[in-house]
């Protein structure tokens, strides 16, 4: 039994030296302790190293962000809220919006961004004076030192590839699984061309029905589309869905 | 003058000695979380307790319900602060064998060293616990100083201290980050030398041995009868461990001893429990260094996460691992929907705790600190 502490351990201290032994001990604790270096910090001053991939508040990249909403589905306390801002161009846009006193700091949002906008960021001094202030807008988000290791990213091993003897390769998720269209059920009514935010639905006539009317069908340009689900999601008859690729 | 003494006496004597109930908690210094213990003492002695647990309930498991599988993970780190690697290990795993996925090699060791750092840290807050329960500080300052190292160990492989958010289905979430193998090895190297520090302090000191040896103990019958789980049955004489009885995760490809005393001897008390969760902080370190040298051996490219899909076939499944504080198991019936029908979790606290009665059997007042903290009580685990 090769046991590091039970082989040493019981000892019989009334055969040992009862009294003398502890006093022996603290003495000695105490020299070893004389000599060393704090292992404390003066925290407002000083403060400790954080790694790269730190899970403070979220950061966002403005200008990469499309509004996809991904951030916000994959939120586990529903903290992230697509709100309407201008760019800089004077448009309408969809970004999110963080309630940092909602975050749980699980770095979902920084994972699952299909862009790499969303980032986690090593600030976690965050404490303010109202609930208000703890509304992180699009704007207030941004944080100006992001580097590569901020940017998490969702990469994984398809297992076909592990079959077929390739396993080093890395795939991200949103640019192999794309929606997919069932036509029986699509009833033509754009809903989610509306809601692309990257406009990688267009909307096409195929032949007529029965009746003489045109019939409409979606159709994806996948290498515009991020797999962001908001077609799926929107589509009230269920016609699309995500097709994964294992 | 004594005829008229005669029906004091009598009165006296018919008096009523009744046991008193004392109650402990649910704001008690003493009690690690919001708990309560009834205790009916006779005098200095008990003779009754009554756990009371659920001032932390918050539905947990039907919040699960209604979020798809991968956005529990988060939630299963909140379940207890020193087990949130186990935890999400655990959920993990129990989808993977739902989905019938084999995860890689590396993914499998890596969250073998996670585990057993989340151990370590985990007995190491138990430790403190145990110093303050005593009246020592030193032990709770030198055992949390300890601790950090392990924290800061979290931090470089997944970017938090406790609530990591690390294992995922199908793998973990990043791969080892450079200098990590170093840095483990330095820390784990470190930390069994200045082990032996706080170990001197307690176990060469006659005052705190005195306090634990020789109350309350416990007979493997009990054990078993009792539902007790983890370092503190091992320390009663049973030996069962899940990493080597029903190994998960490769745990079966590393080598090391399941701590359990001498059965011949009369085991089960107090310091025997405590002496479990000190030689098991040692055993850690050992398979850490394995998994590390295999980690290593597999090389930098090797894949550690695998895409799963996000639909799980409908059916039940039950999945199990060795706890910091004892076998946690969760079942998970899943109806072919990207959410879970129903999550259970047999958390190892919750029937832990129900043993308090056994233990208080008794023993004095002032000994249910001692008694209460090899328990290891972690309460958000308990009422969920």
């Amino acid at each position: 039994m090769a046991w590091t502490y039970l082989d040493k351990y019981p000892k019989n201290l009334a055969k040992s030296l009862w009294i003398m032994k502890p006093v022996i001990t603290v003495t000695k604790l105490f020299f070893k302790t004389m000599v060393h270096r704090p292992v404390t910090v003066l925290y407002p001053y000083e403060k400790e190293w954080v790694p790269d991939n730190y899970r403070g508040r979220p950061g966002l990249d403005f200008d990469k962000c499309v509004g996809c909403g991904m951030c916000a589905r994959m939120c586990v306390t529903q903290a992230i809220k697509l709100i309407e801002v201008d760019d800089d161009n004077g448009n309408k846009v969809m970004r999110p919006q963080v309630n940092i006193g909602r975050c749980a700091f699980c770095g979902y949002c920084a994972e699952y961004c299909p862009l790499d906008a969303m980032t986690v960021t090593p600030e976690y001094e965050l404490a303010e004076y109202t609930r208000y202030d703890l509304l992180y807008g699009p704007r207030r988000l941004k944080y100006d030192k992001t580097t590569e290791g901020m940017k998490v990213k969702l990469e994984v091993t398809l297992p076909s590839d592990v079959a077929n003897g390739n396993p080093e390769r890395r795939v991200c998720i949103f640019d192999i699984d794309k929606p997919e269209l069932n036509d029986a059920k699509c009833i033509g009514c754009k809903k989610c061309a509306k809601s692309c935010p990257v406009s990688a639905i267009t909307m096409v006539e195929k032949g007529v029905n029965d009746k003489g009317k045109p019939i409409i069908r979606p159709e994806f340009d996948n290498s515009k589309c991020i797999s962001c689900k908001n077609c799926v999601d929107d589509c009230p008859k269920d016609a699309l869905q995500i097709k994964e690729v294992l | 003058m004594t005829d008229s003494l005669v029906p004091v006496l009598e009165a006296q004597e018919k008096m009523d000695t009744d046991k008193m109930w004392v109650i402990w908690g649910p704001q008690h210094p003493f009690s690690h979380g919001l708990w309560t213990l009834k205790l009916k003492i006779d005098g200095e002695f008990i003779v009754d307790a009554d756990p009371i647990v659920g001032y932390l309930h918050r539905g947990w498991e039907k919040e699960t319900e209604n979020r798809d599988y991968a956005r529990i993970i988060p939630m299963t780190d909140r379940l207890c602060y020193c087990a949130s690697m186990t935890y999400s290990h655990l959920y993990c795993m129990t989808v993977e064998k739902a989905l019938g996925i084999d995860i890689p090699e590396k993914a499998k060791y890596i969250r073998i060293v996670a585990d057993e750092v989340c151990r370590i840290q985990s007995h190491l807050m138990w430790l403190a616990a145990v110093g303050t329960d005593l009246g020592n500080l030193t032990v709770f300052l030198w055992a949390m100083r300890e601790r950090e190292y392990f924290l800061d160990l979290n931090v470089k492989l997944c970017g938090a201290r406790m609530t990591t958010n690390y294992p995922r289905i199908g793998g973990v979430r990043n791969d080892t980050t450079p200098l990590f193998d170093r840095d483990i090895l330095r820390t784990v190297e470190r930390f069994e030398k200045a082990m032996w520090d706080i170990i001197y302090l307690i176990d060469d000191s006659s005052v705190f041995v005195s306090r634990m040896k020789g109350i309350s103990y416990m007979t493997r019958e009990q054990c078993a009868n009792l539902g007790l789980t983890g370092p503190a049955m091992r320390g009663c004489g049973v030996d069962f461990d899940i990493r080597r009885d029903d190994p998960y995760d490769n745990y079966d490809k590393v080598n090391f001893e399941v701590p359990v005393l001498n059965k011949e001897k009369k085991v089960g008390d107090t310091y025997d429990r405590y002496m479990i969760r000190i030689e098991e902080m040692f055993q850690s370190c050992d398979i850490i260094k394995q998994a590390v040298q295999k980690i290593n051996a597999i090389g930098k490219n090797a894949p550690y996460r695998l895409k799963t899909p996000t639909k799980v076939p409908a059916g039940t499944t039950f999945g199990r691992l060795e706890d910091p504080r004892g076998e946690s198991i969760m079942y998970l019936v899943s109806d072919g929907t990207d959410k879970p029908w129903r999550l259970k979790v047999r958390s190892p606290i919750f029937t832990n705790v129900s043993c308090s009665k056994a233990m208080c059997d008794g023993i004095r007042i002032a000994d249910v600190p001692a008694v209460l903290a090899q328990i290891d009580m972690c309460l958000g685990e308990t009422d969920r």
